[in-house]
């Protein structure tokens, strides 16, 4: 009789074109926190997904406490009492926690749904975990660790005693981790197991008791977390040994080359301002940093920047000149490059070539036009010259249709077209979203690049470790607000941390905060340094 | 050899080709079965004038040809607006309004043919800017605001014609009067055309048509303006990013398209052989168009030949009466219609396969070096790069 | 005061085909799926259940028992719109089509069809189907003699009285009942927010949406028998662009039942106020005009242009509506 609650052994699963899980073995002890390691692409989520039903694998037997099982969709999983905590949630905003909750296994009388049934378990089942939320708010309203409580919640009420969690620190504060690492502990102490998803080597060596780690789709090894070091874990998910810290050349600031003065920017959602009184530079030759939790205005900032959004009131200038009402196009002129948080949205038009890609901004210029009528050589010719320099990979070179090319490849056309217009400024914004280890050293080194030729470059990131890594200069935003400056070199992830969570500040508080009031409640923090 | 031909029919162009023949079939298929069903022993005879009967006369080939003309105006008027990514079920409005302001400038402004023609541009241009405006400034579904426009539209040109007694005929009030009693400046002129297809009906407005194809082939595939304004249809965060006043290119797409579809109504009411009726029903002439636009997949190309097929059958239609209704062929019209929808789907999927094969041979390249590697490959980062930004910027 | 009564009573007249199909245009778009093709299912279910009306009619049957007869028609109205929704539905659920097209043919087919069948059966030319006058629900049924002068609530309540009316309120509270209240309408509505949450607690999606787009057909063919009787002059294989303005109901009705209810009032008085603009002395005439009526013909359609107009900007549509549910983009 194994003491393993899961088996999944020797699962192979094939999707058109990859083999995203090949040969792949895990096993689960009861009452472990086992976590599964590996980076984007190597196959960690799809193999969840399999163990959830959600997939059906090519290959390879699933043994639940001894016995072979067959999977075939959520509800299967969930009669094995095996649930899952999906890295976008899961959750109908415009429901009430109460009817997330309940979503799929509605208590009813013929069908009339039974609410106080409902709500009398969670209330319980709320006590007995520690995991506090409220039932009658809406889940748009309410903050993301609440959120991520509810998820924890929809698998305690329908008794799942294998829980899994996939990447469940991507949208967390520092202390909203911590809290969360608590929670795990608590449920393994009930006897729960629970597998989690990550990429994220301080969390592994913090609640992991042990690690599987995965590499482009094949199984690697299974280490007990406690004789093991986070350099090992990291040979083993790349393979190779990777840098933690970049080597980069001392920052030697210029003069001024951008200033933000005083700026405000409206809400869309809310009455508040999402950008409050922010003034801020970025020199050339060094790298400034905005940092902060998801939706604390650095997206609005941003788009005021960009000039996608105008600004309440205060001040833009580029090299002195005025930009505060420029249009999109005339700040791309004065020399302001951007690579957007979103490629798919933003960056690029995915029924368009490669080519046609490459001169989405410039394709006004003389050079690309005549009287209004584009010159397509002129255009492929420089498309080319874009894609050798920059290593951009695709089917059929500068005519590919940007749909059918790789993330990464798709970034670096994004890249390619945006450093090539020589900015004064180069705006970044989560460059290196979804991509893998490769791909995220080779976009950092383009950074570190352009700042070293003596350009100025404005970061916006949410992961810690790059704030840290690329960066000259962190100023942390919260609520709207610049709420501390930094050198990397001089200070921690966990000072950041409380600057980000706003349990600390340098500024005094220029009152009631704006974006997501409940996020403020559920900190239980009140903005005093 | 075989590679040229698998080649050929790997191409979008072949699928899309393939499956707007396929849909063809289809509906004339089902076409037939419903005159079988309808009078089993006239089907044959119906089916027959439906597909012989544009090209048993010169006569009747006239007649395809000269309804043509508005179809191809109208068809592409609904393949421009597809083109930038909005659907312009408006087209029959800004028809009905093109030919209220042509018929205005020829019979009682006394303009010749060419300025009431550039009239019926400014008329479906107008209407065609409401649902422009109504989409970009306050977000309104087009289609509805198009229909809206449409019912509006009739209305008030009928009305506006009752209250205009000079441009009534004196015997059938309910009509205008005859272009060529009253200015003959105004008809279209036939340029030795009919007496080369030996009929009457036929005269330049092919000829107009054919050039306003040509036109906006280029527009869209050759000018910054048509850079822009597909760009906005494809990807319209990805435009406005990009500097693209995205508002701006949905009012003119709606203009152009209006201005072609009005064009059409122009065409049809100068030629001196059709008296504008004051109907209670919207004007079909304008929802032709979209099957027109959808065989020919917004192709301006594609679209004079698809809308010789649609004028061609409806002259089989009229044919085939009165064993049979006419609208026999609006029933096959929408049929080809509904599976043109899927016709999309077909090319996707076709397109798809061809990505895959790509990205596979995109492996093998980048397995020899240590730069950038395929992060995307797993279908669910995919989805989760693309889900993930919650956007609290940009609207839709 | 009895031209008050006369327009209350013509408002819910034409209301209630309002009300039913901006009904069932919302079950459509909530569990997720852009349902344009309204216009169609109503004359689908008109066609139908005039056809039936006129052949009972015939017989001498449905004079006899017109309740019965009334309520067989519904139920035929709402079979019909049913049946050819479906075909909205395997082109969007299934095959994942784009919605708009596939709606656009069914609109073209239905009038189409309708005309056709029409004279087939009855003939070529005739392409107007008769209703019988004993649809009309008069006072006898309850036992009432009709006067010959009747006051405010006699004509406020039989001066057009059919047995859509009822129905359709009924169906209008089960609605409200069924969205908010039962297991089935919290799955519903999952569909049309996050499919994907749905699919991962095991809710069949692609099942509901289908169940979504029939109850919109059902409802929808209701509301073209509904229609057809209010507007009194039998079936002419249209509805007038009713089916449109149902969508714009729904959609001022921020796709909530009571709300619909009562932006269908509001979109139905515009309609009705145009003919009794001449008994009411506050409404202008036009007297030097001809055709003045196309004036106020015109009227529903330009509100409604500018109710949407203010109303899109913050409208809340199901999250989810129009995109097609592909499990393996999850």
């Amino acid at each position: 009789m194994s003491d393993y609650v899961v088996e999944m052994l020797n699962i192979t699963k094939i999707f058109p074109g990859i083999k995203a899980n090949d040969d792949i073995t895990l096993q689960l002890k009861k009452g472990e926190v086992h976590a599964l390691l590996g980076e984007n692409g190597a196959g960690k989520s799809t193999l969840m997904s399999v163990l959830f039903g959600l997939y059906q694998p090519e290959e390879g037997t699933i043994k639940i406490n001894g016995e072979p099982v067959k999977i075939n969709n959520p509800n299967d999983a969930n009669a094995l009492n095996i649930g899952m905590v999906h890295q976008h949630f899961m959750l109908v905003e415009v429901f009430s926690v109460l009817d997330n909750i309940i979503l799929g296994v509605e208590p009813n009388t013929a069908g009339v749904l039974n609410r106080k049934i409902a709500r009398d378990k969670i209330v319980a089942l709320s006590k007995r975990y520690g995991l506090s939320v409220e039932p009658d708010a809406l889940v748009e309203d309410i903050s993301v660790g609440m959120q991520q409580r509810v998820e924890i919640l929809k698998m305690l009420y329908k008794n799942n005693e294998i829980l899994i969690f996939d990447e469940p620190t991507a949208v967390l504060t520092p202390q909203e981790i911590k809290e969360l690492m608590q929670i795990m502990k608590g449920l393994t102490a009930e006897g729960k197991s629970i597998l989690f998803i990550t990429h994220k080597l301080n969390e592994i060596i913090e609640v992991a008791d042990r690690c599987t780690v995965l590499r482009k789709g094949k199984y690697v090894g299974t280490v007990n977390v406690a004789d093991t070091t986070r350099e090992e874990l990291s040979r083993m998910m790349v393979g190779r040994d990777i840098q933690f810290k970049i080597d980069k050349a001392e920052c030697k600031p210029g003069k001024v080359v951008f200033t933000a003065e005083n700026i405000t920017v409206a809400s869309k959602h809310h009455k508040n301002n999402a950008v409050r009184n922010i003034s801020f530079d970025v020199r050339a030759g060094e790298i400034v940093c905005l940092a902060g939790i998801e939706g604390n205005g650095q997206s609005e900032l941003v788009y005021a920047l960009t000039g996608i959004e105008k600004i309440s009131s205060g001040k833009l200038a580029l090299n002195g000149t005025d930009i505060s009402r420029s249009s999109i196009r005339q700040r791309s002129r004065l020399g302001i490059s951007h690579i957007p948080e979103d490629r798919h949205k933003y960056g690029l038009v995915l029924e368009y070539s490669l080519a046609n890609n490459l001169v989405l901004q410039r394709y006004w210029e003389p050079e690309f036009q005549n009287a209004g009528f584009i010159n397509n050589a002129k255009v492929l010719e420089y498309a080319n010259k874009l894609i050798k320099q920059y290593d951009v990979r695709s089917g059929q070179g500068a005519n590919t249709i940007v749909r059918s090319m790789s993330g990464g490849n798709q970034q670096k056309a994004i890249i390619a077209r945006e450093i090539d217009k020589n900015p004064e400024l180069l705006i970044a914004i989560q460059p290196t979203r979804g991509l893998d280890v490769g791909a995220i050293e080779y976009i950092h080194s383009q950074l570190i690049a352009q700042r070293d030729t003596g350009k100025a470059v404005l970061l916006v990131s949410l992961e810690l470790d790059e704030v840290m890594n690329v960066s000259d200069r962190i100023l942390v935003m919260f609520e709207g607000e610049i709420v501390g400056e930094f050198n990397p070199r001089e200070t921690t992830v966990e000072q950041i941390g409380l600057y980000m969570a706003g349990a600390k500040r340098d500024t005094p508080s220029t009152g009631t905060g704006t974006i997501e009031k409940t996020k403020k409640q559920e900190m239980g923090v009140k903005s005093k340094p | 050899m075989m590679t040229k031909i698998r080649k050929f029919i790997q191409s979008p162009g072949a699928a899309s080709f393939l499956a707007s023949v396929a849909s063809i079939c289809i509906g004339l298929i089902f076409g037939y079965i419903l005159l079988a069903f309808i009078n089993p022993s006239m089907s044959l005879y119906g089916l027959g004038k439906i597909l012989f009967a544009g090209a048993s006369t010169t006569e009747k080939f006239a007649k395809v040809l000269y309804q043509a003309a508005p179809l191809m105006l109208t068809g592409l008027s609904v393949g421009f607006a597809f083109k930038t990514g909005l659907f312009n079920i408006g087209a029959s409005g800004q028809y009905t309004m093109g030919a209220f302001f042509a018929l205005y400038a020829g019979i009682i402004l006394k303009s010749p043919w060419w300025v009431a023609l550039l009239a019926a541009m400014l008329g479906g241009a107008i209407w065609g800017a409401f649902p422009g405006v109504c989409k970009a400034l306050f977000n309104v579904n087009e289609v509805i605001t198009s229909i809206m426009f449409n019912w509006i539209g009739l209305f008030a040109v009928n009305l506006t014609l009752s209250n205009i007694p000079l441009i009534l005929d004196r015997v059938s009030a309910n009509r205008t009067v005859n272009l060529a009693a009253v200015n003959k400046s105004a008809m279209i002129p036939k340029w030795g055309l009919d007496t080369l297809f030996g009929s009457s009906f036929m005269n330049i407005s092919i000829l107009i048509t054919a050039a306003a194809a040509i036109l906006m082939f280029i527009i869209l595939n050759k000018t910054t303006f048509g850079y822009e304004l597909k760009a906005c249809g494809f990807n319209r965060n990805a435009s406005i990013y990009a500097g693209i006043n995205a508002k701006r290119n949905i009012v003119l797409s709606m203009v152009i398209s209006g201005a072609l579809a009005g064009l059409g109504g122009g065409i049809y009411y100068l030629s001196g052989t059709a008296q504008f009726t004051i109907v209670k029903s919207i004007l079909a002439m304008g929802f032709n168009g979209i099957p027109v636009a959808l065989l020919a997949t917004s192709n301006p190309v594609g679209i004079i030949f698809s809308s010789l097929f649609v004028s061609y059958i409806q002259v089989g239609g009229e044919a085939m009466q009165p064993e049979f209704a006419k609208e026999v062929i609006d029933i096959i019209i929408s049929v080809i219609i509904y599976l043109a929808a899927f016709s999309l789907l077909l090319k996707g999927l076709i397109n798809r396969l061809l990505t895959w094969q790509n990205t596979k041979r995109d492996k093998v390249f980048a397995a020899g070096s240590t730069s950038v590697g395929d992060g995307q490959q797993n279908p669910q980062v995919g989805a989760a790069t693309a889900n993930k930004s919650e956007s609290d910027g940009v609207t839709k | 005061m009895i031209i008050l009564a006369n327009i209350m009573s013509a408002t819910i007249i034409f209301a209630i085909p309002l009300l039913v199909v901006a009904l069932g245009g919302m079950f459509s778009e909530r569990s997720g799926t852009i349902n344009i093709a309204l216009e169609g299912i109503m004359i689908i279910g008109a066609l139908f259940s005039c056809l039936y009306l006129n052949s009972v009619s015939v017989s001498g049957w449905g004079a006899a028992n017109p309740l019965l007869a009334m309520f067989f028609a519904i139920l035929i109205a709402g079979l019909s719109g049913l049946i050819f929704s479906l075909l909205l539905a395997l082109a969007s659920v299934s095959l994942k089509a784009d919605q708009t097209i596939g709606g656009t043919a069914l609109n073209m087919f239905a009038p189409a069809f309708a005309i056709v069948l029409t004279w087939a059966i009855q003939g070529q030319g005739q392409t107007t189907i008769i209703i019988p006058t004993w649809v009309r629900i008069s006072q006898s049924i309850f036992g009432l003699t009709p006067s010959k002068t009747p006051g405010f609530l006699e004509t406020f309540f039989f001066k057009d009285f059919f047995l859509t009316t009822p129905i359709v309120l009924l169906l209008l509270a089960i609605t409200v009942f069924v969205i908010y209240k039962t297991k089935f309408g919290l799955r519903l509505r999952s569909c049309g927010e996050h499919p994907q949450a749905a699919d991962s607690v095991g809710i069949n999606v692609y099942a509901l949406r289908y169940t979504g787009v029939a109850i919109s057909g059902c409802l929808g063919g209701i509301g073209g028998l509904a229609f057809t009787v209010a507007a009194g002059s039998g079936f002419q294989s249209t509805v007038a662009g009713y089916g449109f303005f149902a969508l714009a109901v729904m959609i001022f009705g921020n796709w909530k039942p009571m709300r619909i209810f009562g932006a269908a009032l509001f979109f139905a008085l515009f309609k009705v106020i145009g003919s009794y603009s001449a008994s009411l002395p506050f409404l202008p005439s036009f007297t030097g005009i001809k055709n003045s009526d196309y004036i106020y013909q015109m009227l529903p359609y330009i509100v409604t242009m500018v109710v949407l107009v203010f109303t899109s900007k913050k409208s809340r549509a199901p999250k989810a509506e129009g995109i097609p549910y592909d499990k393996s983009t999850r």
